[in-house]
Formats: C-alpha cells, sequence, structure tokens
C-alpha cells in the first residue's frame, strides 16, 4: 500500500490548506487567534500521519501511529479549548477523509485496486484518529464532573462550634451513603475535637429522609454516645415526620426536635444551669 | 457566539446532563444503578405527584416509597432495575402507579421479606414493609434468579 505516505508527503501543504479551509466551514464562531493555534495543530498532525505512512502501511500499530495518536489527543484538547463541540471536532477530523482521499484520486496514476487499497488504509486510520479525538474528549469532561463533584463534596458539611460544648452540623442535599459516612467521620472528629457534649444535626435541608438515611442517622448517634457526646436531629419536617411513622423507621433513641431553636434550647437543658452562664464561658 | 470550553452545544448532543428519560407528561421511566439515580427518580417521582394535585404529605410519601424501591435495586441487584411511574388523571381523582422491576437475584423468602425489621443487608428491614404502608395498594412477584417485580399505586379522591 506504499503510496498514500509519498503523495501525502508531496501534497502536504494542499492537504493543509484544504482542511483549514474546512476549519473556518466548522466553526465560524472560534477565535481567530485560537485557531491559529489549532492550524499548527493540525498542520502537526498531517506531518505526523504523513511520517506514519512513509514508514509503515497502515495496521495502526507501532510507534509512528502511537505519535499520531498523541497528536489527534492534543488535537482534541485544543478543540475543548476553543469551545469545539464534539461534532465539530469529529466532523473536522473526519473530513480528511474527504480531503486527503479525493487528492489520492488526482495524484496516483494506479489502479483502480491500488487506489482502492490506499483509500481504505486512509480512512482506516482517520476513523481512529475520530474515535480517540471523541474518547479524549468525553475524558477531558468526566475529568472535570469528577472535580465538580468532589468540590461539592467538600463545601457540603461544616462542624460550627456555635456555643461552649455545642456543635451544628447542617445538612444539605442528598445524603448517600458516602456523604453519609462523611458526615459522621466529621462530626465525631469535631466532636472530639472541640470536646463538645452535644452536636446539633439540622436536616432542614435534606429533601428527603428514607430508611437508608435513618440508618445512618442512628449510626452516628451511636458513634457519638460512644464519645459521650449527645446529638439532637432537628429540622425534620411535618411531611417526612408522618412518613417516617409509616415507614415504621425506629428513631426512638434519638433526641429529635422541630426546629433549629428548638434543638438549641433542648442543648441548654441538657447542658444543665451553666451552659448559658456569662459571656466569658461562651466559647 | 459563546460557548463555555468543555461542554458542547445543548442542540447537538440533548441535555449535557442525562434527565431522566420522560416519555410522556406523566410517565417517568429511568434506570437506576446508582445512588444518584436512586436520588434522581424520587424527586421526578415528588415533582409528579405535586403535578397531580397531590399533597405534600402524599407527595413526599411517595417519593420516599420510589426512594426505598430505588434504593432496593442499587443494593441488591447488579444491574440495576427500571423505576416506571405513570400518573393517570380522571376528573375528580388522580392514581400514579409505581412499577419498580428487576431481573435481579429475586427474593427467596418474601414473607420474611415483608416482615418488619428483617434485612440481609445491614439495614433497619423497613424498606419493603414500610413501602406497603406508605401506598395503597402493592403487589410483588419474585423469582429466585429471574428477579423482582414490584407494582404499587397511590390514590387522591
Amino acid at each position: 500500500m506504499h503510496g498514500v505516505g509519498q503523495i501525502l508527503q508531496q501534497n502536504r501543504a494542499g492537504v493543509l490548506d484544504a482542511w483549514l479551509a474546512k476549519l473556518r466551514d466548522t466553526a465560524p464562531g472560534a477565535q481567530p487567534g485560537s485557531l491559529q493555534l489549532l492550524k499548527l495543530e493540525l498542520g502537526t498532525l498531517v506531518e505526523k500521519l504523513t511520517a506514519y505512512f512513509l514508514l509503515d502501511d497502515g495496521d495502526g500499530a507501532g510507534p509512528a501511529f502511537k505519535a499520531v495518536e498523541e497528536q489527534a489527543a492534543t488535537i482534541s484538547a485544543a478543540c475543548v479549548r476553543d469551545g469545539l463541540t464534539p461534532m465539530e471536532t469529529a466532523t473536522l477530523i473526519l473530513s480528511l477523509k474527504t480531503i486527503a482521499g479525493e487528492m489520492l484520486d488526482r495524484e496516483t496514476s494506479a489502479k483502480a485496486t491500488e487506489l482502492y487499497r490506499m483509500r481504505t488504509a486512509l480512512d482506516a486510520v482517520v476513523d481512529r484518529l475520530a474515535l480517540i479525538t471523541f474518547a479524549a474528549f468525553v475524558e477531558t469532561r468526566e475529568e472535570i464532573i469528577k472535580r465538580q463533584g468532589r468540590a461539592l463534596l467538600d463545601l457540603a458539611t461544616p462542624a460550627l462550634p456555635i456555643w461552649r460544648n455545642i456543635i451544628l452540623m447542617p445538612l444539605v442535599g442528598i445524603i448517600d451513603t458516602q456523604r453519609a459516612r462523611q458526615v459522621m467521620e466529621w462530626l465525631l472528629e469535631a466532636l472530639s475535637r472541640e470536646e463538645a457534649r452535644i452536636a446539633i444535626l439540622d436536616v432542614t435541608g435534606v429533601p428527603l429522609i428514607d430508611s437508608r438515611v435513618a440508618l445512618h442517622l442512628t449510626k452516628t448517634v451511636e458513634a457519638a454516645r460512644l464519645l459521650g457526646s449527645q446529638v439532637i436531629v432537628t429540622g425534620i419536617s411535618p411531611d417526612a415526620a408522618q412518613t417516617l411513622v409509616k415507614l415504621d423507621v425506629d428513631l426512638s433513641n434519638m433526641i429529635t426536635r422541630g426546629t433549629l431553636r428548638a434543638g438549641l434550647a433542648e442543648a441548654f437543658r441538657l447542658l444543665g444551669p451553666h451552659a448559658k452562664g456569662a459571656h466569658e464561658t461562651m466559647l | 457566539m459563546s460557548r463555555s470550553p468543555g461542554f458542547p452545544d445543548p442542540a447537538v448532543l440533548g441535555p449535557a446532563i442525562p434527565g431522566p428519560d420522560v416519555v410522556g407528561p406523566d410517565v417517568v421511566v429511568l434506570r437506576v444503578t446508582s445512588e444518584i439515580d436512586a436520588a434522581e427518580v424520587r424527586q421526578e417521582a415528588r415533582r409528579l405527584a405535586l403535578r397531580h394535585g397531590f399533597s405534600t404529605v402524599r407527595a413526599h410519601g411517595l417519593a420516599t416509597a420510589v426512594s426505598e424501591l430505588a434504593m432496593n435495586l442499587v443494593l441488591h441487584t447488579t444491574r440495576g432495575g427500571l423505576i416506571r411511574l405513570t400518573a393517570q388523571d380522571t376528573p375528580d381523582a388522580s392514581v400514579i402507579e409505581l412499577v419498580a422491576e428487576d431481573d435481579g437475584p429475586g427474593i427467596p423468602d418474601l414473607a420474611l421479606a415483608m416482615e418488619d425489621g428483617f434485612s440481609t443487608r445491614g439495614g433497619l428491614g423497613c424498606g419493603l414493609p414500610g413501602t406497603r404502608r406508605l401506598v395503597d395498594s402493592f403487589t410483588i412477584t419474585t423469582r429466585v434468579g429471574e428477579g423482582t417485580r414490584i407494582v404499587c399505586q397511590v390514590r387522591r379522591p
């Protein structure tokens, strides 16, 4: 299948020009400045592709193809940076098929069967490149989503020492297993760090308490008890209360109060007459 | 034309975040394989109930029932399962049907599973019996090695 490499080498400038024209059609909204960078990357890809076809005849293995693959991934990243959609990126890569294919038609004097084999080899490589750019695109986005997830988890559960001996932990959002584990960990850590006797767990911001969440709450209360601290759960909505009764979740070993205010009052009651005391004992 | 990098045009690829497959105005179908799916489907359930005139308590109850069944799919099957919610209005009433089905391991002792306080996975053991108390009708069919199908209904006069 020799021939593809030579023809590409002789017509590199032409291929690149046609491709860049295609790029302008594909991404009319992109910044001219960033397109300049993308042009360089595309140029490098054509170069690497030429090297690959010159060296090795197209079964997609070996270090030469590896270099092509890496360049394709770089282009994908560049496309993400320049705000091209995956669709546009894939279209751009796939357009190489038409461009280089037409050039093969024009430049070769080979027989039809030979031409067919050259085009097939070219098509296979370009298809592979399109898949690689797409995979790289997805990977980039997965990474973004993962980062966002971690960021959300981090800001989710602060433990606030609101009074001497009292820690408040407002829970907001969905309590899944991972969050529940983290809530317990952080609450226990805060309890022992602050030497607090009471933890108020406010669930006003938790949309729904099912048996799974109830189980996590129970476990947290038990663990806190082992540290010698008591947990007051506040903010269970009237809707949630009725549902929990029907579910028949046993929360009897847990101190619960409707509102955070009532919970705080209960905390003071539990701490006894000296809790509220003079200002200097507040913190 | 400005786009944030990394996020493709929604018009080309559909919503950036895969949402539940809303088949019609009254049907919500979601495949549940992870806890996030469970959270999503119960939110949809609550919205559906409120949309059809159920009180907030009833909507909360339905959402909780959905959550219990969805968490069962997450915890007890390897491939998850399907939750389907269908709301049907008549002039002065409304019915929401909740179907949860999977091709998971099935429940060997159904009577025991429907008992309060029984759990194979260290739960509180009130998932299935609790769900039954939260809905107006509850049917469960299960075959060991083939799967489980639960059909519930909540009604509003």
